[in-house]
């Protein structure tokens, strides 16, 4: 096993100043054990161990050897600390020099120290090879209101050193002490939220999420559950990116798998998205209903467009539909990009009030509820248009 | 001396009073005279190291052969330089020789009016010794103040080892026309062919003199300091800090021992409860497009610090956690920072604050257009100004609203300072009492406490086409067209 080894010399190799060649020849050392390891990941790509060690000194200079084979250490960022001692054992203890010796993976501290005794002493460095990911379980409940959100995080020791107890710090959640063996990857549950309120959304984007069959203008319908982070026990801290698999209560007992997606790094107050395929019983056909422009002067026009939508609800239950446009998209589509930013006021079609939290110069979200299919299996067709004006366009 | 030695100083006994050319006999007697001292001082701008050693000689009267060896070494030959230390008078060299065969040799022939002992001083440029600054910075929990401590490494890659050396090490930048690794291969009888030898050892040593300035003080034997421990808990090296003229010279105190092969890090100065502040800057120009978290302090007395310029160098900024533990910030290559100079510790984007830009409104006014290709121009809505259908917009404002929405969950306010370069003729209208930072770049800044938000208004216009007549930004204290 390869091992982190302190090398501790005893009385006799205590010669201060004396050549570390000439220390290099004979030696005697203890090995001083680790007594406690934390392994601090909340940097995004970097893992810090710190380890303190209970090292036995003897009055003046002591030499002492940290070494270390086939593991990632970055010798550049050892840093050793000197605990202060407990009061009723003063022991003054000072990092003099630190040697590295030739083609080896080592340095050798010259300490100082006030009085025989044992410095306790923590040494931190960065570890390659240690790195995190965290991901997420969603079971929804029967009937999609609410989701219990388990966190995961999952450690993966290719670092050629073996922790018989660590400490562990995500940066998120609790710390939590766990062993890690060498090549092992060590999961735990980070956190859990019970009943957290989730949306699940039913959105049509035509730049975002394109055309299930463009002849037809028949938009995807793309389903999202969408839970915010806030609220309860969520907002409190920020939500790592990773891998949430989603489950939906069956109402048997058990909990049908959904599917998986790549959930971002969502901010409290931000909502995280979690997507769950297409639906195929909501129907939306877009159109462009009327394009007509009127020149103002020169090469100046104003430009009237009207989209159409035609949706068709086949469920059997009430859904609400989000209808997204990217206006940029729209003139682009009906008269082509000129590279300037569309300038444009919305017309008294049927979809007239955005959602203001979600749309802004470019993007539009309205918010349309569909009402479930008659009890005859008809699903009513509604019509609902988006009415723009496009100014001084050239 | 350890029994590897290269560097050897040889007085011919055999041949002492003999012409050089008798020299090349098979059988020779010599004596190895040992260093008495030695004193290195390092410039880390260059591979460039001016090697100072002095040697105790026994001279007879008359003329004597001295032989300088430097096999399996990185010391440029041109550079070797041979002094009289004590006496000073009565001892003069008479010529050197660097024998064809033997290009890591040289002979000098020394007069002496006397029998008597003598310190020699030989001072070289050797390359392979480099020394460099690194630092460690470790903020409290509270990210108040922070301790700051700088090192300084040496590392020995010449081939020779320096026992019991005096260390100086010099901060500045030198000029050198040719690399002294390069040097130490080329024959002198090569050099001599392609510049002027006597340029070249005015060059060489032009900077190295300055360095040399004050006389060293006198160097602790190891078994003196090993003893000196006995007494006492030896402290760290203190580091003598001396500024000459461009350059600052660090001088180790005691000697140190690096043998070939080694590095050896040594604590420069330790400075703990600097004060130092948290700002976040959106300034993409220099930090990239997200926005930066930094930790900003003062290189001066006020600050706990100022005692020495800080050398270029890697700093590596840790957190306390609290708990006795660390958490790592972020690495990052100091440049050098003179006295009185601020320092920005630059950690990258924080996850604690979302830093979003919202575009809200785009409109365009003031249109004019060029009619029928020619220089006239006529402004849209003008009195008498007709639809003419071949007259082309050729200038127009254009409007855009902008929200800049901060967020801070940290548990601490946050001041946050953003800058926006907008090339062109521009008109920034708001009410966020900005500044230029300079003829196009806008700069606001805000306080953001702990758990809340902020949402920054501006409008930018834009003079485009025939309308731009400028070429910078105006700022304009006003509300945001909605």
């Amino acid at each position: 096993m390869n091992r982190t080894r302190w090398l501790y010399p005893l009385g006799i190799l205590l010669l201060g100043t004396m050549p570390l060649d000439v220390l290099a020849r004979i030696k005697l050392t203890t090995l001083p054990v680790r007594e406690r390891v934390e392994i601090q990941l909340d940097h995004p790509q970097i893992a810090l161990v710190e380890e303190e060690r209970i090292v036995p000194l003897v009055k003046g200079v002591n030499q002492v050897d940290f070494s270390w084979a086939n593991t990632r250490i970055d010798p550049d960022t050892l840093v050793l600390r000197i605990l202060p001692p407990p009061a009723d054992q003063p022991l003054d203890a000072k990092v003099l020099s630190v040697s590295y010796p030739p083609n080896e993976n080592a340095l050798v501290w010259a300490v100082a120290a006030s009085a025989s005794g044992a410095a306790r002493v923590r040494i931190s460095y960065v570890l390659g090879g240690l790195s995190k990911d965290f991901h997420y379980r969603a079971v929804a409940d029967h009937d999609e209101k609410a989701l219990n959100l388990a966190q995961y995080l999952r450690v993966n020791n290719n670092a050629n050193e073996a922790y018989d107890a660590a400490e562990f710090w995500a940066g998120v959640g609790e710390r939590f002490g766990k062993p890690l063996g060498l090549n092992e990857t060590r999961e735990v549950q980070l956190d859990r939220f019970a009943s957290v309120p989730v949306r699940k959304t039913y959105t049509t984007h035509p730049v975002e999420f394109g055309y299930l069959d463009r002849a037809q203008d028949k938009l995807n319908v793309p389903m999202h559950y969408v839970v915010k982070n806030a609220g309860g026990e969520l907002g409190k801290e920020p939500l790592p990116e990773g891998k949430a698999r989603i489950f939906q209560d069956d109402g048997k007992g058990g909990a049908a798998f959904l599917g998986e997606d790549r959930g971002k790094f969502t901010a409290p107050d931000d909502e995280l998205k979690l997507y769950l395929g297409l639906a195929r019983d909501i129907a939306v056909r877009r159109t462009v209903d009327r394009n007509e422009r009127q020149r103002i002067a020169g090469n100046l026009y104003r430009y009237d467009v009207t989209l159409k939508y035609e949706i068709e609800n086949f469920k059997d239950a009430p859904v609400t539909l989000d209808i997204a446009e990217s206006v940029r998209q729209i003139r682009d589509q009906i008269r082509g990009d000129n590279g300037r930013d569309p300038e444009w006021q919305l017309g008294d079609g049927s979809l007239r009030t955005p959602d203001p939290e979600k749309s802004d110069a470019d993007k539009l979200l309205f918010h349309v509820d569909l009402p479930a299919r008659a009890a005859d299996g008809q699903a009513k067709k509604q019509i609902h248009t988006l009415r723009l004006t496009l100014n001084n366009e050239w | 001396m350890t029994p590897n030695l290269t560097v050897r100083v040889l007085l011919g006994l055999f041949g002492l009073l003999l012409p050089l050319a008798l020299l090349a006999r098979n059988v020779d007697l010599a004596t190895v005279p040992t260093r008495s001292t030695v004193q290195l001082t390092i410039y880390n701008s260059e591979d460039l190291t001016l090697v100072r050693e002095t040697r105790v000689v026994t001279f007879k009267q008359g003329v004597n052969p001295l032989q300088f060896s430097w096999a399996n070494t990185l010391i440029d030959p041109t550079s070797v330089e041979l002094k009289f230390r004590e006496p000073k008078a009565g001892l003069d060299v008479l010529d050197t020789t660097f024998p064809h065969d033997k290009p890591q040799m040289l002979y000098w022939n020394v007069h002496s009016d006397a029998n008597r002992e003598a310190t020699i001083e030989i001072s070289y440029f050797t390359s392979g010794i480099s020394w460099a600054a690194d630092y460690v910075a470790i903020a409290d929990a509270e990210e108040k103040t922070l301790r700051l401590e700088s090192f300084v490494r040496v590392n020995n890659r010449s081939g020779e080892d320096y026992e019991n050396a005096q260390v100086r090490l010099v901060v500045g930048t030198i000029n050198l026309v040719e690399k002294i690794a390069e040097l130490a291969k080329v024959p002198v009888g090569r050099v001599k062919d392609e510049v002027n030898e006597e340029d070249y050892r005015e060059l060489r040593q032009k900077a190295g003199r300055k360095m040399m300035a004050p006389a060293a003080p006198a160097p602790m034997m190891a078994m003196d300091m090993a003893a000196g421990a006995m007494q006492e808990m030896e402290a760290p090296k203190e580091i003598i800090k001396e500024g000459l003229s461009e350059y600052f010279i660090y001088t180790i105190e005691g000697t140190e021992t690096v043998p070939n092969g080694w590095a050896k890090r040594l604590r420069s100065f330790e400075a703990a409860g600097v004060p130092m502040t948290v700002e976040y800057r959106y300034r993409p120009r220099e930090y990239g497009e997200p926005l930066t978290r930094l930790y900003l302090l003062r290189n001066d007395t006020a600050s706990k610090l100022g005692s020495t310029p800080l050398p270029d160098g890697m700093l590596r900024v840790f957190r306390a956690n609290g708990r006795d533990g660390l958490s790592y910030l972020a690495a990052q290559n100091l440049k050098y920072v003179p006295i009185g100079d601020k320092i920005e510790l630059n950690l990258g984007p924080d996850p604690a604050v979302v830093f979003e830009l919202l575009k809200q409104k785009v409109y365009r006014d003031n249109l004019w257009f060029q009619i029928k290709g020619g220089n006239l121009y006529r402004k849209l809505g003008e009195d008498g100004f007709k639809l003419e259908l071949d007259s082309q917009v050729a200038g127009w404002d254009e409007h855009t609203t902008y929200r800049q929405k901060i967020r801070n969950y940290t548990r601490k306010p946050i001041h946050v300072q953003i800058r926006r370069e907008y090339p062109g003729d521009i008109v920034f209208r708001s009410r966020l009492n900005p500044t230029l930072h300079d003829f196009q770049t806008v700069q606001f800044e805000t306080d953001i406490p702990a758990g809340d938000k902020a949402e920054l208004d501006y409008e930018v216009i834009a003079r485009l086409g025939y309308n731009q007549k400028q070429n910078r930004v105006e700022l304009q204290p006003g509300e945001v067209n909605r």
